[in-house]
């Protein structure tokens, strides 16, 4: 064994750089925790987002009573739209007993201060009149306090289900009217989150998305809306 | 061999040292970690984009094209603004409050943007076309800037170019001073270089907010 005598400051030096040196080497660990996490974050998901697709169009119309709805009505609430007229018979599809069953099982969400409602668009305003928009409500027993029938003059409409949500329909030349299957899920800001195409959505995936928003809006403050950011940046959309 | 011993030799002969040595690394990474989470909590220090102050869009298609009508009857299209931000409002020059209101802080946003300013283009489009002319909508964006253009059109191609992007507009009464009012939603839109529709700011948004943002989205 060699003598050593070193001199105390060289002393203190190699116990420092030992102590770096022995860090450093597990320095790696860092940057691979920080991976797995963003992997985990990125991969199972654990905060789910709805998109945010788009602005959900701007719109004057009127309801079964004849009142003014604007889409600064519903700026404040979840909303779903619906498209349909009352005369609708296979192949076109009933979007309204879809909402009717969801209507009764929104109680199973959690209580919220968002409201929830729904907004049935006639595309046929000749001869949907609010009246007959009246009795079409009373008949599926909407609660209209939150479900709201409207209709407006063709070129509104044009603008609003065609410009806007970007649904098809048109009057067919025998007189009849074809309109493509749609319901649209609008967040409190306006904006458009989910669009459920070609058929009807599973009733269990609308109140999956509807959880989603309640939860997004839940945790808009603070640390949760940072992770919330996050899920949007990484686009954890649910499957 | 000699580390084993060194180590040991230290340890026996010194521990005060020893201590102080820990002492000290223990402070400086106490020191250097409360001072990242200062400048993180402050905001100097950023991971990741900034917080924008608008309602993000992730819109898949850019934001459909509309043309109307400028100063002098010229025919421009938002297609033509492409390489630009654009800043886009729907109001009109009857209007009393809101819309002037929106305008001095568009404005401070573009000021603030100093020699950013060309990348921006602030685009007020008429709900208002029966009285709006070309003419006077153009005096009346310029005032607040003059790099602000006014469009309009008939009612129908404002509708078509409104609607889409969430904007509503509807007359009402107003008195026999003003004459009628419209209502209309006073969100302001921000498109960016490709087209895309990127933050809608509501009612209320200051410039030195929607600056901050512009700053971030001409760069990116």
């Amino acid at each position: 064994m060699t003598a050593v005598t070193p001199s105390t400051p060289q002393h203190t030096i190699s116990l420092t750089t030992r102590l770096v040196r022995g860090l450093a080497r597990w320095l790696w660990i860092l940057p691979v925790l920080a991976f797995l996490a963003l992997g985990y974050f990125i991969i199972a998901r654990p905060i789910q987002v709805l998109p945010r697709i788009t602005l959900s169009p701007g719109y004057l119309l009127f309801d079964q009573q004849g009142n003014r709805l604007t889409s600064e009505d519903m700026r404040g609430k979840i909303t779903l739209y619906t498209f349909t007229h009352t005369a609708c018979q296979p192949p076109c599809v009933a979007t309204s007993p879809f909402l009717q069953t969801l209507q009764a099982r929104l109680p199973e969400l959690e209580p919220s201060d968002m409201p929830i409602e729904f907004v049935t668009i006639s595309i046929d305003p000749e001869r949907d009149t609010p009246e007959v928009l009246a009795a079409y409500a009373r008949d599926l027993g909407a609660d209209l306090e939150t479900w709201h029938f409207v209709t407006g003059t063709p070129e509104r409409l044009k603008w609003v289900i065609g410009g806007g949500f970007g649904v098809y329909y048109d009057r067919r030349d025998d007189g009849t009217l074809a309109l493509d299957t749609a319901v649209m899920l609008v967040d409190w800001t306006g904006t458009l989150r989910a669009e459920y195409r070609r058929s009807l959505p599973d009733i269990e995936i609308v109140l999956r998305d509807l959880r989603l928003l309640q939860q997004e809006l839940n945790n808009a403050e603070g640390a949760g809306r940072l992770a919330y950011e996050a899920a949007h940046l990484f686009a954890c959309y649910p499957r | 061999m000699t580390t084993t011993s060194e180590l040991a030799t230290t340890a026996a002969t010194e521990p005060r040292k020893r201590v102080k040595l820990w002492l000290a690394i223990g402070g400086l990474l106490f020191g250097l970690i409360l001072g990242a989470v200062l400048l993180l909590a402050t905001g100097v220090w950023r991971l990741g984009p900034p917080q924008l102050h608008g309602f993000v869009m992730q819109s898949p298609h850019p934001v459909a094209n509309f043309t109307l009508m400028g100063a002098e009857g010229k025919a421009v299209s938002l297609r033509d603004f492409r390489g630009q931000v654009v800043l886009l409002y729907f109001g009109y020059t009857y209007c009393p409050d809101v819309c002037p209101a929106t305008l001095v802080e568009l404005k401070q946003a573009v000021q603030a943007l100093d020699k950013d300013a060309a990348e921006v283009q602030m685009i007020m489009v008429s709900v208002d076309p029966e009285r709006d002319t070309p003419e006077s909508l153009q005096e009346y964006v310029s005032y607040f800037h003059p790099s602000f253009i006014g469009l309009t059109g008939t009612e129908s191609e404002v509708l078509a170019a409104a609607t889409p992007l969430g904007v509503f507009f509807e007359k009402s009464e107003g008195t026999a001073a003003t004459g009628y009012l419209i209502d209309h939603t006073a969100t302001v839109l921000l498109i960016d270089k490709k087209g895309y529709l990127r933050l809608v700011y509501p009612f209320g948004i200051t410039g030195a907010e929607i600056a901050a943002d512009l700053q971030y989205i001409i760069k990116n």
